[in-house]
């Protein structure tokens, strides 16, 4: 399987899972729009198998294989939140969002190639990557919804159910970053030595970690501040943006032993 | 008045282990973690030492207040997380000055016991490591464009490669039908009076070759030639395409580098062991990672280099780490409010 199949398992992907979006709206729909979104997860997943046979490596390195996995994970955290909550809307939300990850590798798919350097050979790198991508999907979620409240409803209270939404959005996506981030730590140690070495990537993980830890904590000590909390959501999703990509901008972080081409 | 004093430590530590503190300390720490992002402070930078210390002792009166009057069903995933988090970041600051890294440079057939510290210095272990036999293995060979006037791969920004995995094989970079006619993993170069030549050659200072037949798709031009990463023995061998570009090989990527090693340790069995990165292995409290060997050698090192690492805060960091999976496990599970 190769990046050039992509866009036939992507597309019938996509359309189970807007069947399934759309199945969530229906007052007995409920199973039907579970079934769907699984079975557009199975055929996606099986495209990210194939490539995994094909590389003889996990397709975990580059960014086009991270967002690939992003894609997979954004249906399934929106799956677990309908099913456990029964928001209508979510599955929508997440078929939209795991689209534009779609589209942007079929637009610029990236150069994918065999080689996996000895210290990402390791039984942790698979989890590592798979539970971060996880955290990132549920906190994406928590961020388009902060950034939708604080622009729509600028001049009327902000009603508290939703904002219990952000919160168990932020509080299982808190709960993957920080067994990624320990899975880190455990993995580097096996691999170098050491579990933290405030390396520019994992600075920007732990700013990441203590900024949405800051918003849990500020949740429970002011429930009523309800715009100060939603701007700490997307300022920590900016931080998160910041260690996923932006490291390998940033001139402080050349040099970063976490910065793969 | 040490009444009074009291007093007032009563009245700091309450503050000091309530909410209010808890967002002073995490929004102080979350600070200069980015300034250390940005590459502004160090971790040295006593701001930044300041405000962690600050975060330890705000974590730690939190935690105290809450034990004392502690429920168990309550209380238990508060405990997983924050304790965890205390006793993982004591043990990794104490254990940071009680760590020691050491790094051991050993040549095959001659075992070491003598190794340097961070400052250079030469230490004797009661521990000596022998290098049976050190060994890469490469990924195959890759074919790539460069620029004759830049030197910078081609396309820019986006280089495409061609993996040499199997031969005869034919594909294509930008206008060039490339097709690899012929591959010697382990060659040397004949240099005659105006040509360069590889064959077989299974023996030290190998290098790597492939001979290419090149097509220009545009303008039908044909060139072929050998190419080869060379090494420390044999000079890297291009193929000039046209005025713009010629056909390189850059040095093959290791896949794994192993260090077969016999172990003697003091008063312990002499121990055989396969260290390769990711793997690494622990004897008489140390722990032995391959770190590195001969760059200039490359795949014919005969040295590798082994970082030793002792750590006897090790487990206690396990400890706080395994608390605070543990307490992982229980935000998600326990995620708060239902829907109103
Ligand atoms: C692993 C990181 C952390 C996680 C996942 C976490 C999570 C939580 C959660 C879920 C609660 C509410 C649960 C409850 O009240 O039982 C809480 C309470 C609290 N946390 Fe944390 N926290 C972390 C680190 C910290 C740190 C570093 C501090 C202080 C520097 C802190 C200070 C507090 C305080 C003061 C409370 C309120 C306690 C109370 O009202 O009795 N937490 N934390």
């Amino acid at each position: 399987m190769s990046w050039d199949y992509f866009i036939y398992i992507a597309l019938p992907s996509v359309l189970c899972w807007i069947a399934g979006a759309y199945f969530a709206y229906k007052a007995t729909g409920y199973k039907k729009a579970i079934a769907f979104t699984v079975a557009g997860l199975l055929l996606f997943f099986s495209f990210i198998i194939g490539m995994w046979m094909s590389l003889e490596r996990p397709p975990m390195r580059t960014m086009g294989e991270t967002r690939l996995w992003y894609s997979f994970f954004l249906p399934i955290a929106g799956l677990i939140t309908y099913v456990r909550w029964r928001y209508k809307w979510i599955l929508s939300f997440s078929t939209l969002l795991s689209f534009v990850f779609i589209c942007i590798n079929l637009l610029k798919p990236e150069i994918h190639n065999k080689a996996l350097m000895p210290a990402l050979q390791s039984p942790w790198f698979a989890p590592h990557v798979i539970v971060y991508m996880f955290a990132y999907a549920m906190l994406g979620a928590s961020a388009i919804i902060a950034f939708y409240l604080l622009v729509s409803k600028r001049k009327v209270t902000i009603d508290r159910s939703i904002m219990s939404l952000c919160d168990n959005l932020v509080y299982v996506g808190t709960a993957f970053l920080t067994i990624g981030m320990l899975f880190g730590a455990l993995w580097a140690k096996e691999a170098w030595g050491h579990y933290w070495s405030w390396d520019p990537k994992e600075t920007w993980a732990a700013a990441t970690w203590l900024g949405y830890l800051l918003y849990i904590h500020f949740r429970l000590y002011r429930q009523a501040n309800h715009r100060t909390a939603l701007g700490l959501i997307l300022f920590s999703f900016l931080l998160l943006q910041i260690c996923w990509f932006g490291v390998n901008y940033l001139p402080s972080a050349q040099g970063s032993i976490h910065v793969y081409n | 008045m040490v009444k009074q004093l009291w007093g007032y430590a009563a009245v700091a530590a309450r503050w000091l282990s309530g909410r209010v503190a808890a967002i002073t300390a995490l929004s102080s720490l979350l600070f200069f973690v980015i300034l250390l992002g940005f590459g502004l402070i160090g971790i040295s930078s006593w701001l930044f030492v300041l405000s962690f210390i600050y975060f330890q002792i705000v974590l730690g009166l939190v935690i105290f207040r809450r034990l004392k009057h502690f429920r168990w069903k309550r209380d238990t995933g508060f405990m997983l997380n924050h304790v965890g988090l205390f006793i993982a970041l004591l043990a990794a600051m104490l254990g940071n000055g009680d760590l020691q890294r050491l790094h051991m440079t050993v040549t095959t057939d001659f075992p070491e016991w003598r190794v340097t510290d961070e400052k250079g210095e030469m230490v004797e272990l009661p521990l000596a490591i022998e290098l049976k036999s050190f060994t890469i293995d490469e990924y195959p060979p890759k074919l790539f464009l460069v620029d004759n006037t830049t030197g910078e791969v081609l396309p820019e920004k986006q280089p495409q490669n061609l993996l040499v995995e199997d031969c005869p094989l034919t594909s294509r970079l930008l206008d060039w039908e490339i097709e690899v006619t012929d591959y010697l993993p382990s060659a040397a170069a004949m240099i005659t009076k105006d040509t360069v030549l590889f064959k077989a050659f299974h023996s030290e200072g190998a290098t790597s070759a492939v001979y290419v037949k090149a097509h220009n798709m545009t303008d039908d031009t044909r060139r072929e030639g050998w190419v080869s990463c060379g090494n420390f023995m044999f000079q890297y061998v291009a193929l000039r395409l046209d005025d713009r570009v010629s056909l390189i090989m850059p040095d093959r990527e290791p896949k794994r580098f192993a260090s077969d090693i016999i172990v003697y340790a003091k008063d312990k069995d002499t121990r055989e062991y396969m260290l390769e990165v990711n793997k690494p292995m622990s004897v008489a409290g140390w722990k032995i990672y391959q770190l590195s060997y001969d760059e200039r050698m490359g795949k014919w090192s005969r040295t590798s280099v082994f970082e030793l690492v002792r750590d006897p805060w090790l487990p206690t960091v396990y400890l706080g780490i395994l608390m605070m999976l543990a307490g992982a496990v229980y935000l998600f599970v326990s995620a708060p409010v239902k829907k109103d």
